[in-house]
């Protein structure tokens, strides 16, 4: 591809110059900055790529971070007398002098003699004066690092670029613009964290794009996707081909070297709700998938046995526990049934862990061990809420398992090239946080805990994606702490080295605890508002780029990549599943 | 960036070697030209037209003739805008035994800038000279310095201090060379803004302003078709005589301008013996400036014929001045209530092209004299 690049790439001197460098006494360029004018007419965006000559016949590569229109009026006043005195029809005679500035991040710089006589570039600040042109594609890749990738590719035989979007330019340029696999499916960095309030389903269409992207591109049989689907029934459709695509959506997936295709191999668990008794039908949104498997929580689900622990009561208890009473008595209540001890034996069901003996006795809350009866008391106050009075009608007292499964034997079973989708989108809160906890926790123990032939058996990677992460690692301790942000903290540092992959998205990365959001190798930022782009999380992006993020459009993000040396704007193909909910909501 | 000023080198040398140098403290010192050089001109060349009791255009007899500008969408007369600058440096005196000279440093150019039919500006042409000036036969190698400056080539020139040119001895009376370096440079200056302004090449209805009152010779620009002068600094003196009922009316011109109403002009005088017609536009109404004299510019017609002109043309060359007052170089000009925009871009133009004095004191430097020297 590199050598495909180079052979179409026109050769700078023929492509038009649009400025020159400008460096003046107050606004002196640098190795990381510099200025050009622009000549009238031109019209250039932020986040264009453009290149500027520089020593030695190298040419350096920026993004264009800013623009500004300079003039000689030395203050407002001026204007403003110069308008005959503030008339605002008035016509100038001559148009005040005034220049276009372009303020650039330079990203890179090539030496295009062979063989080079600066491999490492020339890093001296763009001078004064030197024509500065729009990038052309071979030049993109080369400004973001990308050559970089199809130079390995070529070397060791190893696809390793995955399509992550379209870079479109103010001059018309269109460019594939790639991930680093080593960098997004580990082992140099792993995990993606997308963010914003770019319009419904935008987060998780590009997700979806993503990893539709990554199983086309780097084989998908050796990979198994878990989808936790929270919104409507955007994601309980993923196998079926979206009707009336239209051509130009077509022709984005193509000229990245895709196919638009559906999901193949999907698996779907659906919930079980209060009237699946009767009717049969899980508790979602909509039509049910044609095939499907419900899945239930009985007690025995949730505390597990000696083999295949479960995600734990712990999961179930938002709520502060400083001094870790409730902690010590969910330790009590867990030992006491895995183990079968005498007292906890009677203990199969959330009735009778909620209502008798060892917990209660005669309507009375009672002392186990050195946990008070008052706290025995309000524990079995929390969970009765979770799993009785407030439940969607996921948590049963018996699970018939031809009829519903036990979630983590179904995650257990997860091959490569399958994918799960887990419908999460009517539980309430803590029925959410258990299940996403128990597919991480399931997950890490598959892959922490395996023996080296065992590792052989599993999927070498799982992708799991989450929407709102934010809930299950929130920035801040709260109420709604619980013990799953230690799974997801595990994850985070630990996934790229097993194999396990988050792919997470949320609305304000501020609200995601800094570990997580700080292992995510690669981060795509859609639209945001400023009061948010103020949080230390957006750091790694430079202020007057933020600026711009205020105003992204539907279908526009800004991706991070540790590959990349400053975060680009891409564009998307829509998903090619029938997505019900995008087009209900107006996508 | 190789020194600009490497051509004057051995010209110093010769100085340095020949005579004692007491350098400018702390490096060259720019001269400024006071009071405003612009109204001193425009004061010498009027000086036999103290009293403008001739009127010089036909059919109009009225003191005032209100217009409406003309704009560059409706008619683009006023094309090519004519400017010059000169910034002189002292560079020390030296001392021949008993006698001494200054020696000044110039830097002097001219542009000419064209506005397209958008209105935006380009330079047509732009010249520019580095001048070494001293009193040439205060010292007795003045004739050999002058020599080697003028084999240094065209960017360099040597220009004798005390020389008489008819307009520096006058406007920088006295024999002091020092006081008359800056008018001198000026005098130099007005010369390439007369050389280009004779030579540019324009189409027909192109006109051409250039910026202060028309040169002493005006027979030199007897081919140059459609050009005048506009005055933003103009002599107080004159004294004019109104048309009107019973031999008219004797006014100075404070009162001349006082009546003159916004987006007007005056009538035309007759000046230099009716070789130029004379009169004044006000470009910005009276009550947003501080002073009668603010806001108007006094334009200067040449006239060979010494025929009444016409005061058609007189309206149109005035309402299109007025169509020039937006906008303005407020803030970065004094004079910017009488600047035409494009004339201060011309002005930009050369200064833009001139060696910055950060520069031309670190290029500029007596050779072989050192820190102590000084001292002693």
């Amino acid at each position: 591809m590199a050598e495909e690049l180079e052979k179409d790439a026109v050769a700078p001197s023929e492509r038009r110059i649009v400025g020159k460098a400008s460096a003046t006494e107050r606004d002196p360029n640098s190795s990381e900055k510099f200025s050009f004018w622009l000549a009238p007419e031109e019209i250039v965006n932020p986040f264009d790529i453009i290149e500027a000559e520089q020593m030695e016949g190298t040419r350096t590569f920026g993004l264009v971070t800013n623009i500004k229109q300079i003039t000689d009026a030395p203050s407002h006043l001026s204007n403003f007398i110069s308008n005959d005195f503030g008339s605002p029809t008035s016509t100038p005679q001559t148009p005040r002098q005034g220049a276009n500035v372009g303020e650039v991040s330079v990203l890179a710089n090539y030496d295009p003699s062979e063989p080079k006589r600066y491999p490492m570039g020339i890093y001296m600040p763009v001078q004064s004066d030197a024509p500065v042109r729009f990038a052309d594609e071979a030049g993109i890749h080369v400004a973001l690092g990308i050559d970089k990738m199809f130079e390995y590719e070529k070397e060791y035989k190893e696809k390793i670029t995955v399509p992550a979007g379209l870079l479109r330019m103010s001059n018309g340029t269109k460019v594939g613009v790639y991930l680093d696999k080593r960098y997004v499916l580990g082992p140099e960095g792993a995990h993606v964290n997308i963010a914003g309030i770019s319009g419904l389903a935008t987060k998780t269409s590009y997700a979806m794009f993503l990893i539709q992207s990554i199983l086309q591109t780097i084989g998908a049989k050796d990979i198994a996707v878990i989808l936790l689907n929270v919104k409507q029934n955007d994601l309980l459709v993923i196998d079926r081909p979206r009707k009336g695509m239209k051509p130009e959506e077509h022709e984005m997936w193509e000229f990245l070297g895709l196919r638009p295709q559906p999901f193949e191999n999907v698996r779907y668990l659906l919930p079980w709700g209060k009237d699946t008794q009767t009717t049969g039908l899980p508790n979602c949104f909509g039509e049910p998938p044609d095939q499907f498997q419900t899945y239930a929580y009985s007690l025995e689900d949730v505390i597990g046995n000696r083999i295949h622990p479960g995600p734990g009561l712990g999961l179930l208890i938002r709520v502060p526990d400083p001094w870790d009473t409730l902690g010590a008595l969910i330790g009590e209540i867990q030992q006491g049934i895995i183990n079968q001890e005498p007292k906890w034996k009677s203990v199969t069901t959330w009735d009778a862990l909620l209502n008798g003996p060892p917990l209660i006795d005669k309507g009375v809350p009672q002392t186990v061990k050195e946990v008070r009866a008052s706290s025995v008391g309000r524990f079995i106050r929390i969970l009765r809420r979770v799993v009785k009075n407030r439940q969607s009608g996921i948590f049963v007292e018996q699970r018939a398992p031809r009829r519903a499964a036990n979630l983590g034997e179904e995650v257990r079973k997860i091959e490569g090239g399958q994918t799960m989708v887990v419908d999460i989108a009517k539980l309430t809160d803590e029925e959410r946080a258990l299940v996403f906890g128990h597919i991480i926790q399931e997950i890490y123990a598959m892959y922490a805990e395996a023996t080296v032939d065992e590792r052989g058996e599993l999927p070498k990677k799982v992708i799991i994606f989450v929407d709102e992460l934010n809930k299950y690692a929130p920035a801040r301790r709260g109420e709604t702490e619980s013990s799953i942000l230690g799974y997801v903290l595990d994850i985070a540092a630990r996934g790229r080295s097993l194999g396990v992959i988050l792919i997470s998205a949320e609305q304000f990365m501020s609200e995601v605890h800094g570990q997580v959001v700080g292992n995510c190798s690669t981060k795509v930022i859609g639209r945001s508002d400023s009061s948010e782009l103020a949080d230390a999380a957006y750091r790694f992006i430079a202020q007057d780029v933020k600026a711009h993020l205020t105003r992204l459009d539907k279908g526009e993000l800004l991706l991070a990549h540790p590959i990349y040396r400053q975060p680009v704007k891409i564009e998307f193909p829509r998903p090619a599943f029938e997505a019900i909910g995008h087009e209900r909501l107006g996508w | 960036m190789r020194n600009p000023f490497e051509g004057l080198r051995p010209a110093l040398e010769v100085i340095t070697r020949e005579a004692r140098v007491l350098p400018a403290t702390g490096q060259a010192i720019e001269d400024l030209v006071r009071p405003d050089h612009e109204e001193v001109i425009d004061r010498l060349r009027s000086v036999h037209d103290k009293v403008l009791d001739v009127l010089l255009e036909a059919p109009n007899r009225e003191p005032y003739v209100e217009l409406r500008p003309i704009h560059r969408t409706e008619r683009h007369l006023l094309r090519y805008f004519l400017d010059g600058s000169a910034r002189t440096f002292f560079l020390g005196d030296v001392v021949e035994g008993t006698r001494r000279t200054p020696v000044h440093v110039a830097q002097i150019g001219a542009a000419a800038v064209f506005r397209k039919d958008n209105g935006q500006i380009n330079v047509a042409q732009v010249v520019r000279q580095i001048v070494l000036m001293m009193d040439k036969n205060a010292v007795s190698f003045g004739e050999e310095v002058q020599r080697i400056v003028s084999q240094a080539g065209p960017l360099y020139a040597f220009h004798d201090t005390m020389a008489e040119d008819g307009e520096t001895e006058v406007t920088a009376p006295g024999k002091e060379p020092r006081s008359r370096a800056a008018h001198k440079a000026h005098h130099l200056m007005a010369r390439l803004e007369d050389e280009i302004g004779r030579t540019l090449s324009r189409e027909e209805g192109q006109w051409l302003v250039l910026d202060g009152s028309l040169g002493k010779d005006l027979y030199s620009w007897r081919d140059v078709p459609q050009f005048f002068g506009v005055t933003k600094s103009f002599s107080r003196e004159p004294i004019f005589k109104l048309p009107g009922a019973r031999g008219g009316q004797v006014i100075n011109l404070y009162e001349l301008l006082v009546g003159l109403p916004f987006s007007a002009r005056t009538c035309v005088f007759s000046a230099r013996s009716g070789k130029v017609g004379v009169w004044y536009v006000r470009l910005r109404e009276q009550r947003h400036l501080d002073y009668p004299l603010m806001g108007v510019v006094k334009v200067e017609f040449p006239n060979p014929s010494t025929e009444a002109i016409p005061s058609e043309l007189i309206d149109e060359i005035s309402a299109a001045l007025i169509a020039e007052r937006q906008v303005t170089p407020h803030g970065k000009d004094i004079r910017w209530h009488a600047h035409l925009y494009p004339i201060y871009l011309a002005e930009q133009a050369v200064k833009n092209s001139f060696v910055s004095s950060e520069v031309l004191k670190a290029g500029l430097k007596w050779p072989g004299i050192t820190h102590d020297r000084i001292i002693r």
